[in-house]
């Protein structure tokens, strides 16, 4: 064997050189816990290939279920996802940690319109990674009536036919907006007014999925829906008989941020990748897989006339507002919604 | 004559050896059962804060919520789909188990290897597959449009009927193999007996074979009710999440409510339900059939 020529210095050194990786892969290595189809592979493996930073990446499907991790893992996560209203909770709670500004070259890339929003007015915390709606999808070649609102969808005749995301708040903002009532002063009251109404809309949906619903709707078994606006503009790029329709009484505009948890390890890693995302060119990639709305106007420019006129991923005119931290209200939201799909 | 059974003292104590022998076992219960267990009672107490942290604390208010009708009707669906998937398996199963135990063995082999070789695939891609079996334009309506194109498409895929079939599917080998061991321990003489006693095939099953093989038959009844009364991923993948079992009821209380203590109420009621129907069970157990 070769080895067994080289003198003492030489095992040494070889000794050092097989160490080498393991010691790269402790300080190189980045905790991404992001969403579940919302962050391409290829952006991924460009990023590992550029920095040689390994990403560890985990998924969810929901923010409360980010934040049930992360609150039981401590500092497993260097880099979350979280939606706008979740973030500010999470900022409000201490859970995040300013970001370096200065590591961000990108950051001019963004539309001014997803920066200093609500959540996080002096972007201390959080950096936009991907925006979008919920609204109305239609198969247009078997549902023939004109749906506008959730209450068309939501009707006798579409019963068993509609999928929707499986997010409590989401549902009963619906409802609440069908009611005129406002989404994001949520007490006792409201979530007694809206009951009759959501008991009813439950009792109508096929499927709860908030993973993929565009699924159900591709593959025949529901013919409408509401949905997140990537899914649909998945959907519309499939086939344009799935139409997209932000509901006439309002509906539901997220920012998902990225933020680096308090608690996280590598935190230089996790600006390295949020800047990463910043580029037009990477940005440009989550657009082609992901086709929600791109806050990265660098990157918008980058997009064929086909993109951006999906209308699910750009939509025009609508009554789009956020959803703010709504504290406590929130389980209790959980618990209507919980009691009606078990009333069933 | 069968031989004396060496007589055992039932107040004899085991040695330090025993013990030895043992404490990787108790360690191992004490660690992974018996911490994990009171760690739930004792988060069951407690209350969820605004943030969903848990309050440690003693309350009895998640109890209380539980006896809410509607988590009532949770926990009698989830024993009822449960039962019904239970009956099914010992329906298909036991006959399965039964022939298979008296195959020649070179069948009997290959026929083994057939009842476990869906375990060489993650169970949620099998549960995909369902999906695409199932589906409105999957291959089991396909079929149907083929043989009777008036009756297609059928509705079948997000259907209570859809989340049974997953059931059944995903726990009859897990009654199939007690079953079998059992039968092949089956003494073919007292069957020859019974038949030469002048008992029919109709009188000797339910007076020799099936006493005979109650403790296969029990064993696999705990393994396919127990995990089916508490799974969740097959409700929410063919069921499409919409009529909640009380595992989808426990696994949002966790992941979607952040409400850990209602949760862990659920899962103290629910254990505390196995340990009722275990005893019955060992109540109802004919004494003979325990040594078997």
């Amino acid at each position: 064997m070769k080895f067994k020529t080289l003198n003492l210095p030489g095992r040494l050194a070889a000794l050092l050189l097989a160490l080498l990786p393991l010691a790269a892969r402790g300080a190189g290595q980045l905790n991404l816990f992001g969403w579940s189809e919302y962050v391409p592979q290829p952006v991924l493996e460009g990023f590992t290939r550029e920095t040689g930073i390994k990403v560890n990446f985990e998924t969810y499907s929901s923010n409360e279920e980010m934040l049930a991790k992360l609150v039981a893992g401590g500092g497993r996560y260097d880099l979350v996802q979280p939606s706008d209203y979740t973030a500010e909770a999470m900022i409000r709670r201490k859970l995040l940690q300013p970001l370096d500004r200065a590591r961000l070259a990108g950051l001019g890339n963004l539309a001014p319109e997803f920066t200093g929003r609500a959540h996080d007015p002096e972007g201390r915390y959080t950096v936009p990674y991907m925006s979008g709606s919920v609204g109305i999808v239609v198969n247009t070649e078997k549902v023939k009536t004109p749906v506008r609102g959730y209450r068309e969808v939501f009707q006798a005749a579409h019963r068993d036919r509609i999928v929707v995301v499986n997010d409590s708040r989401e549902l009963v903002s619906w409802a609440l907006y069908a009611l005129g009532q406002p989404v994001n002063t949520v007490d006792a009251a409201s979530l007694a007014r809206v009951r009759p109404l959501l008991a009813e809309w439950i009792k109508l949906v096929k499927v709860f999925d908030s993973d993929s619903p565009k699924t159900a709707l591709l593959n025949g078994d529901v013919d409408l829906g509401v949905v997140w606006s990537g899914e649909a503009a998945l959907l519309w790029r499939e086939n344009r008989k799935f139409q997209y329709i932000l509901p006439a009484e309002g509906a539901h505009q997220f920012v998902d941020v990225l933020a680096i948890p308090a608690g996280a390890r590598n935190v230089a890693e996790a600006h390295r990748f949020i800047d990463y995302i910043l580029r037009p060119e990477v940005s440009r990639q989550i657009s082609a897989a992901f086709p929600y709305t791109n806050p990265n106007l660098a990157a918008r420019r980058l997009l064929t006339p086909d993109e951006l006129a999906n209308p699910a991923s750009y939509p025009q005119g609508g009554k789009l507002e956020s959803f703010r931290d709504i504290g406590r209200a929130a389980a209790d939201i959980d618990r209507l919604v919980t009691d009606l799909k078990s009333a069933k | 004559m069968t031989p004396e059974p060496v007589a055992r003292d039932p107040g004899a104590r085991p040695g330090t050896l025993a013990w030895l022998l043992l404490a990787p076992l108790l360690a191992w219960l004490a660690l992974f059962v018996v911490v994990p267990a009171l760690l739930l009672l004792g988060c069951s107490l407690g209350e969820r804060d605004e943030f969903g942290q848990v309050l440690w604390g003693f309350s009895l208010e998640n109890y209380a919520r539980l006896l809410d009708p509607v988590y009532l009707r949770i926990f009698l669906r989830s024993l009822g789909f449960a039962a019904l998937t239970t009956g099914l398996c010992l329906l298909i199963g036991y006959p399965v188990a039964y022939h298979l135990a008296r195959a020649a063995p070179r069948v009997r082999e290959l026929l083994l290897l057939l009842v476990m070789v869906p375990f060489w695939t993650s169970f949620l891609v099998r549960t995909y597959a369902w999906m695409a079996i199932l589906r409105e334009e999957g291959l089991l309506n396909a079929l149907v449009a083929w043989l009777q194109p008036a009756w297609a498409p059928l509705g079948l895929l997000y259907t209570p009927a859809a989340v049974v079939t997953g059931l059944v599917y995903s726990y009859l080998p897990f009654l199939i193999l007690p079953v079998y061991a059992s039968v092949e321990k089956l003494d073919g003489a007292l069957i020859e007996a019974a038949h030469d006693l002048g008992a029919g095939p109709w009188r000797v099953f339910p007076t020799v074979i099936l006493p005979l093989t109650l403790p296969g038959i029990a064993a696999g009844v705990t393994l396919v009710f127990v995990p089916a009364v508490a799974m969740f991923a097959v409700t929410d993948l063919l069921g499409g999440a919409r009529v909640p079992l009380i595992g989808n009821v426990i696994q949002n209380q966790f992941l979607q409510a952040r409400d850990w203590p209602f949760g862990a109420a659920l899962g103290v009621a629910l254990l505390g339900l196995f340990l009722v129907s275990q005893l019955v069970l060992r109540a109802l157990r004919p004494r003979g059939a325990l040594r078997g």
